[in-house]
């Protein structure tokens, strides 16, 4: 069973950018069973901004399913930014999930934002002034819905979407001072708490491509500056056979390696 | 953001770096987290990707207006948007 998964995070969209993404968008149903977007859709997540992802990322042949990221959280339009990605057939999660029937078998997503907190051994703690309090139960209640969301799920593959991190793995490259900004700990426990395959993330745009929870879950940082393409393409699941590269390398795909 | 420094010839300091790096975030005409300054002897530079070519511009642009005094080389990219043409296997 292998399942094709594409994923692209902080694409930033605005109307300065509408155009760019498609061509490779227009490629995706020969190599990818569904895309992932990482978060951070929009510049300042407003509904004008949204209306132009819509337009860059709506109307494809494969499912499309996101999460938000702090950007897209900057005017405090969720809500509308929210709905015009659903009124273009994007699946927006948010401490909840999607099983999607694929040709090699049913792809279970659960996604979350996710925040900041940092990393075991040196993360903030729910102590002291409300502040810091609420900034650390905001990272807990979504970690926790995260995880939630992942066991629920009834499918043969699990992943999990996140903007922030789950390790620090994958912020290699980012000053060790602001780890505590790009993610936190309970996101990787969370997905340690499901038998996940792939984690995918973005929000890190100077981070490391690759790194595993602490419970050896696959983790992959797709945030654009980061992979420095329109989306990676990961083939999860049993080892392809010859016949499946060479399908793949007609329609752009040249090469497989592990 | 804070606006109490008077601007004056000479190296930048630590704190231009700061309210550099802040407008880099918070001028809603830029908007960019994935911009780093680095304090040089002689200049500030900044690194890092953007979306478009109009990105780049703008932020040299309002850099330059917010502090023109100060000497600022840009190393800031513009991110490609090809297909890949390799996939990862992940069994």
């Amino acid at each position: 069973m292998v399942i094709r998964i594409a994923a692209v995070g902080d694409v930033h969209l605005d109307e300065d950018v509408v155009g760019r993404f498609r061509p490779a968008l227009e490629e995706l149903p020969e190599c990818a069973d569904v895309l992932l977007l990482a978060g951070d859709l929009t510049r300042h997540g407003t509904e004008a901004e949204a209306r132009c992802v819509a337009e860059e990322f709506g109307g494809l042949a494969v499912p499309v399913v996101t999460v938000l990221g702090n950007h897209d959280h900057q005017c405090d339009q969720v809500p509308q930014v929210v709905k015009v990605l659903e009124d273009a057939g994007i699946t927006v999660l948010e401490g909840n999930g999607v099983v999607l029937d694929c040709a090699g078998g049913r792809l279970g997503i659960a996604g979350a934002k996710g925040f900041g907190g940092g990393f075991a051994g040196r993360c903030a703690s729910d102590f002291g002034e409300p502040e810091m309090k609420a900034f650390v139960r905001t990272t807990t209640d979504s970690a926790d819905r995260l995880g939630a969301a992942l066991r629920s799920l009834d499918c043969d593959m699990l992943v999990a979407l996140t903007h922030y991190s789950p390790v620090p793995d994958t912020l290699v490259g980012e000053p060790l001072e602001i780890y505590p900004f790009l993610g936190s700990y309970q996101l990787g426990q969370a997905i340690d708490s499901a038998p996940t395959a792939l984690a995918v993330h973005g929000h890190a745009h100077a981070g490391t491509e690759r790194g595993t929870t602490p419970g050896g879950v696959r983790v992959r940082n797709v945030a654009h500056p980061v992979i420095k393409q329109a989306y990676s393409v990961f083939h999860v699941g049993d080892q392809l056979d010859t016949d499946q590269v060479s399908t793949l390398g007609q329609s752009g795909i040249q090469r497989s390696w592990s | 953001m804070t606006h109490h420094r008077d601007i004056d010839a000479g190296p930048p300091d630590e704190y231009v770096e700061a309210e550099i790096q802040r407008l880099l975030v918070e001028d809603p005409a830029v908007a960019e987290q994935g911009i780093t300054v680095v304090r040089r002897e002689r200049a500030l530079v900044l690194h890092g990707e953007v979306e478009s070519p109009h990105r780049r511009e703008e932020i040299l642009r309002r850099v330059s207006e917010r502090f023109p005094d100060v000497p600022i080389t840009s190393d800031i990219g513009v991110i490609r948007t090809q297909a890949p043409t390799e996939i990862e296997q992940l069994p």
